[in-house]
């Protein structure tokens, strides 16, 4: 009697189970099962009987989520198995559907995805367990080698992946090895020159440092009065302050070449040093020793690096900043970004404030050119950046001439000829639209071509100059318009006492011309006048009338807007506490809410528009009155070709 | 187990029992043998099966892809899985490739009843052929005059070499061996032969089972068969209902059911008294009678009794018990008889076959002990219960269309070969697990 029940709990599970339209079995339902079914043989077999039994329920669906429920047991216990075995050509029979006699049954998409899912299981037993289960190795002989069924054959793909991955690795290791010698050959000679760098900043740092008297770091102990956060903040920011050396014009020289040094250190030596860093890491040992010690001194020529950058920076850089910011200097000198991202303690306020993001290539050292792109650098971020002192002639033609770009990655790679591996971005692409050519290659002028960067056109600002026109009062006409000022006229250049420049010619004209033709004249003008002023209140009764198209356009669109979103939460609200709901109600009371989606429901076919346009064109009353239009046609024809024949 | 083994220890059973008692007991076991797999190197449907008769170790296939292949049983040639699967592969293929291979499909294969230096098959290139085994030679080709059907070697000629030859023709051919030369011509079917088989008590009578419904006797001593199987002509149980003044004490239900082995034994003599060629004597009086009767039926009569049929539709499989007392025949309208050759009769078991395979030649297998029946039944192949007919195991292991299967003896194993192109290997099962597949298959409860 236990049994029973408990029996009838398994198959109540199941059933429930099975009973749904999601793609695949509910967890919690399919945990419910496996730990019922884990403790009892009887309950397994109840279940093993349940299941075959609902394989043969003529629906893809519940076909579906059963054979999921007998993979799970299949892969674990050995009883169902061995229950499953027996039945295996009828299971197959079922989810397969290989027999002609027996297709899969009415939701179609459904049965292709079971047909598709019962071959990848058979698969996955086949591999397992094959070796135990004859039947298991005939069933996956027959579906492949006589009915020549596609396996998804996921050992095989994976060894496969498996295999090119080696071969990747393999050739990756050789590049380094590669990579590594020529690190070796020449590794003194990189040494030499970044030790020699760093010698030459220290020693320009210490030069400017003799020839500023350093302005004595006075700590004055009384924090008593200074009781807020902030203001201690400020007071010990403008201590540190106090300890760097401004530059002036005895010192330019050396902080050109610090300038310098600094540049080439952080933009060539460091990225240079990681890099071997990188290498010398990844690459396989020959022999360790040559490899330690090379990591060893590449570390320490790291550090070497980072503290000259350090203190080039702490000392000297930041106030150049700052200054080339506040005054016009001849040439200002500009802080690469790498640096300030990873100096980020060194951030003062204002650069935070700064948009850094804006950078531009092209320097304004000139003053003429200075002059005549001021607004243009005044647009520009402050914190622009800034190559060399450009003292040489040639280099500002060219300046001159260059056009002036956006800042954007692409810069990166400004006029580099190489050429780019496209899957090797540092993650791995899952994709599915097939393999992944590892070794694939942008050529360079693809590159090139790819970064060629949309420039939009942008209209010219136009400075609405003042009218200028003489007033009553002796003061000029102030209105700024862009072509007519609606008392004066058009607007003209007009010199310091309003008189207009150019219509001294006119003027002379004027003098020349007949008083009659004077007359003729101010008709003419007070005609042009009228004229514009016709159709200048024709212009604005057009815009008002678009205005008001567009106003009542957006009112739809809003009203449209509320009606969709309105929609949407209710359906959305509904289902989301219905859904909710579903799993909590007992078996079968969930049929009001699963009204839209059941299983039968699935079965049902979708009436499609053709359905419907041949619902109405091809019953019996169209045809009918189709064919009789067509039999009168004809007759009536008839009758006109024969009209004494009847 | 044991305890049968203690009790022939002890003598209270006998050898012979305490054999045949272990030997049903495995044939209740079988399954679908995991250890041993048959590697197939047909492409088309397996047609015929047969294990040698006089070792019991090779197993001779002919496929219908004109290929012929011949396995050990016996000795694996590879390994598996670990030593889990034996591989018996094929030790000799004869196909299209041979330069004297058969054309088209080979329906039937047998092997020579003495040795296994011989075997034959028929074709449906409308010819049959001798081979040496050993050097994989044709020694001897006769040609037929239609696509054959089915091949036959009596098991226990000692007096002749004939091969029984039932092919599209209506007349059935015997084929001499040792002259190379048709011996026979049998004609009385009305259509093509499809099955044949040689009696196994007695080494002149034919039995053939043509598409015309019909299961004729031939005694190839004399002229035309000699008995006609109708399928109306019936009796209730085992034995024909003897006449009651011999049995007037005798109870008929024990003879229906029980005390076979001694009335088999009396009725073989009898019948082997009655088919030698001697003088009939009078000893035999029943059958005696019978022959004489049907020797002085009216000519008109006689062609009645020869259009007698034994199955609606063709007749498709033929099969004779191991003491030859028994006849059991397949139809092409699913029915299973079984017939007392001693008789003629129709003993009117019900076989619960579902459905049979109609259009192509089936090959039954009947254990030794004539306990079971072994038919092919569409995918599957069932065990029947001989005298009840009732379902016995159902063997379901194939794709497709099941056509032969064989039985052996030896091992009690049973082979099953279709048009899913698989020989299936059908063994007792043995209880004791290996350790390491104990090891790999069990109980898997991860959550």
């Amino acid at each position: 009697m236990c049994m029973e029940e408990d029996g009838g709990k398994v198959r109540a599970l199941i059933e429930k189970a099975t009973n749904s339209t999601a793609g695949e079995v509910d967890p919690r339902l399919l945990k419910c099962i496996k730990s019922l079914v884990r403790y009892s043989n009887t309950e397994l077999q109840i279940a093993a009987h349940t299941l075959m039994t609902l394989m043969k329920r003529n629906h893809s669906q519940v076909r579906f989520l059963s054979l999921h429920i007998v993979d799970e047991l299949f892969m674990r216990s050995k009883l169902f198995r061995n229950l499953i075995i027996k039945n295996l050509d009828q299971l197959l029979t079922l989810s397969v559907g290989f027999r002609r006699n027996a297709p899969l049954p009415a939701p179609l998409g459904i049965a292709s995805r079971l047909r598709a899912k019962a071959i990848e299981f058979l698969e996955k037993w086949n591999a397992s367990f094959g070796i135990h289960y004859r039947q298991l190795r005939l069933g996956f002989d027959y579906l492949k080698n006589t009915l020549k069924f596609q396996f998804p054959d996921s050992q095989g793909n994976a060894a496969r992946i498996q295999q090119e991955r080696m071969e990747r690795e393999i050739r990756t290791r050789e590049i380094m090895q590669k990579k590594f010698s020529a690190l070796k050959d020449n590794f003194t000679s990189i040494k030499e020159e970044v030790l020699s760098a760093i010698h030459e900043i220290e020693q320009c740092l210490d030069i400017v440092h003799t020839r500023d008297e350093l302005v004595p770091l006075t700590h004055i102990d009384d924090e008593d009065e200074l009781h807020s956060h902030e203001l201690l903040q400020i007071r010990l920011a403008s201590l540190k302050e106090g300890g760097r050396v401004h530059e002036n014009k005895d010192n330019k020289v050396v902080f050109d070449t610090i300038r310098e040094l600094y540049k080439l250190l952080v933009t060539k030596h460091l990225p240079l040093i990681q890099e071997s860093i990188n290498i010398v890491v990844r690459v396989d040992a020959i022999d360790s020793k040559v490899r330690d010690s090379t990591l060893k001194e590449l570390i320490n020529l790291q550090n070497k690096i980072h503290a000259g950058k350090r203190r080039c920076e702490n000392s000297v850089s930041d106030v150049l900043v700052s200054r080339s910011h506040s005054e016009e200097e001849e040439d200002f000198w500009e802080e690469e970004k790498v640096g300030e991202v990873e100096e980020s303690t060194r951030k003062t306020p204002e650069e935070h404030s700064d948009d850094i993001s804006l950078l531009s290539i092209c320097m304004l050292n000139d003053n003429s050119l200075r002059c005549s792109e001021k607004d243009f650098s005044i647009n520009r971020n402050p914190g622009c950046a800034f190559v060399a002192n450009g003292s040489d002639s040639m280099k500002r033609k060219l300046l001159a001439e260059a056009p002036v770009v956006k800042w954007g990655s692409y810069l990166d790679n400004w006029g580099s000829k190489d050429v780019v591996l496209a899957n090797q971005r540092g993650l791995e692409l899952e994709n599915h639209w097939g393999r992944v050519d590892y070794d694939a290659v942008i050529p360079a002028d693809k590159i090139s071509e790819l970064n060629v960067q949309a420039t939009l056109y942008k209209e010219k600002q136009v400075i609405a100059v003042p009218c200028g026109a003489p007033l009553r009062s002796g003061s000029f006409c102030q209105r700024r318009d862009l072509k007519v000022c609606p008392f004066h006229g058009p607007i003209i250049p007009r010199d310091s006492e309003g008189r207009p420049v150019n219509q001294v010619s006119s003027a002379d004209k004027r003098v020349q011309y007949p008083p009659n033709d004077f007359v003729k004249k101010l008709a003419e003008e007070s005609v042009k006048n009228v004229r514009t002023r016709d159709r200048e209140e024709e212009e604005k009764r057009m815009v008002g009338k678009q205005a008001l198209k567009r106003a009542k356009l957006a009112k739809i669109r809003e009203h449209n807007e509320v009606v969709l979103r309105d929609a949407t939460f209710a359906s959305t609200s509904s289902s989301a506490t219905n859904g909710g709901l579903r799993y909590f109600n007992g078996g079968g009371e969930s049929s009001e809410c699963s009204k839209k989606h059941t299983l039968s429901s699935m079965l049902r076919k979708k009436v499609t528009r053709k359905d419907k346009l041949s619902r109405r064109l091809l019953n019996t009353r169209a045809t009918d009155a189709a064919t009789r239009q067509l039999a009168e046609q004809e007759d009536q024809c008839y009758r006109e070709a024969f009209p004494n024949q009847w | 187990m044991w305890k049968e083994i203690e009790r022939r220890e002890s003598g209270k059973i006998r050898p012979h029992l305490f054999a045949s008692r272990l030997k049903s007991r495995r044939v209740a076991s079988m399954q679908l043998s995991n250890s041993k797999d048959i590697v197939s190197p047909h492409r088309g449907s397996i047609n015929s099966l047969q294990v040698d008769l006089t070792e019991g170790r090779y197993l001779l296939s002919a496929a219908s892809d004109a290929s012929v292949a011949v396995y050990d049983v016996q000795q694996p040639q590879d390994y598996e899985g670990g030593g889990l699967i034996a591989k018996h592969k094929s030790i000799l293929v004869l196909d299209k490739q041979h330069e004297e291979g058969h054309k088209y499909a080979v329906s039937s294969a047998v092997w020579y009843p003495i040795d296994t230096g011989l075997f034959i098959t028929g074709s449906y290139d409308n010819s049959i052929k001798v081979w040496d085994t050993n050097t994989t030679q044709m020694v001897m080709n006769f040609k037929m005059p239609g696509k054959v059907y089915t091949t036959a070697m009596s098991p226990l000629a000692t007096s002749h070499m004939l091969i029984a030859a039932g092919t599209e023709d209506v007349q059935v051919r015997l084929c001499d061996i040792a002259s190379g030369a048709f011996a026979h011509t049998l004609s009385g079917h009305h259509d093509g032969v499809m099955t044949a088989q040689w009696s196994a008590s007695n080494e002149w009578v034919l039995i053939t089972g043509g598409c015309d419904g019909a299961i004729r006797f031939w005694d190839i001593r004399r002229a035309g068969c000699f008995r006609v199987l109708d399928q109306s002509h019936s009796q209730l149980g085992r034995r024909p209902p003897v006449l009651s003044r011999v049995t007037a004490k005798a109870s008929t239900s024990k003879v229906l059911l029980g005390g076979q082995n001694t009335s088999a034994k009396t009725g073989m003599a009898l019948r082997k008294l009655s088919y030698s060629n001697g003088t009939k004597q009078a000893s035999a009086g029943k059958i005696l009678a019978k022959t004489s009767s049907k020797q002085r039926l009216h000519p008109g009569m006689m062609s009645i009794r020869d259009r007698a049929t034994a199955h609606y539709g063709a007749v498709t499989g033929l099969r004779v018990t191991e003491d030859g007392m028994y006849l059991l025949s397949t139809g092409s309208d699913s029915r299973l008889r079984l017939w007392d050759i001693k008789s003629g009769c129709n003993t009117l078991v019900n076989f619960e076959t579902v459905r049979l395979q109609t259009n192509k030649a089936i090959q039954l297998a009947i254990s030794p002990d004539s306990s079971h029946v072994f038919v092919p039944c569409m995918a599957s192949v069932k065990a029947f219960d001989f005298w009840s007919g009732k379902t016995f195991m159902t063997f379901r292991g194939h794709y497709e269309n099941v056509n032969c299967c064989w039985f052996s003896s030896r091992d009690q194993e049973l082979y099953t070969a279709g048009n899913d192109r698989q020989i299936l290997v059908w063994s007792p099962f043995v209880s004791q697990e290996m350790e390491e597949e104990a090891a790999l298959d069990r109980d898997c409860w991860s959550d």
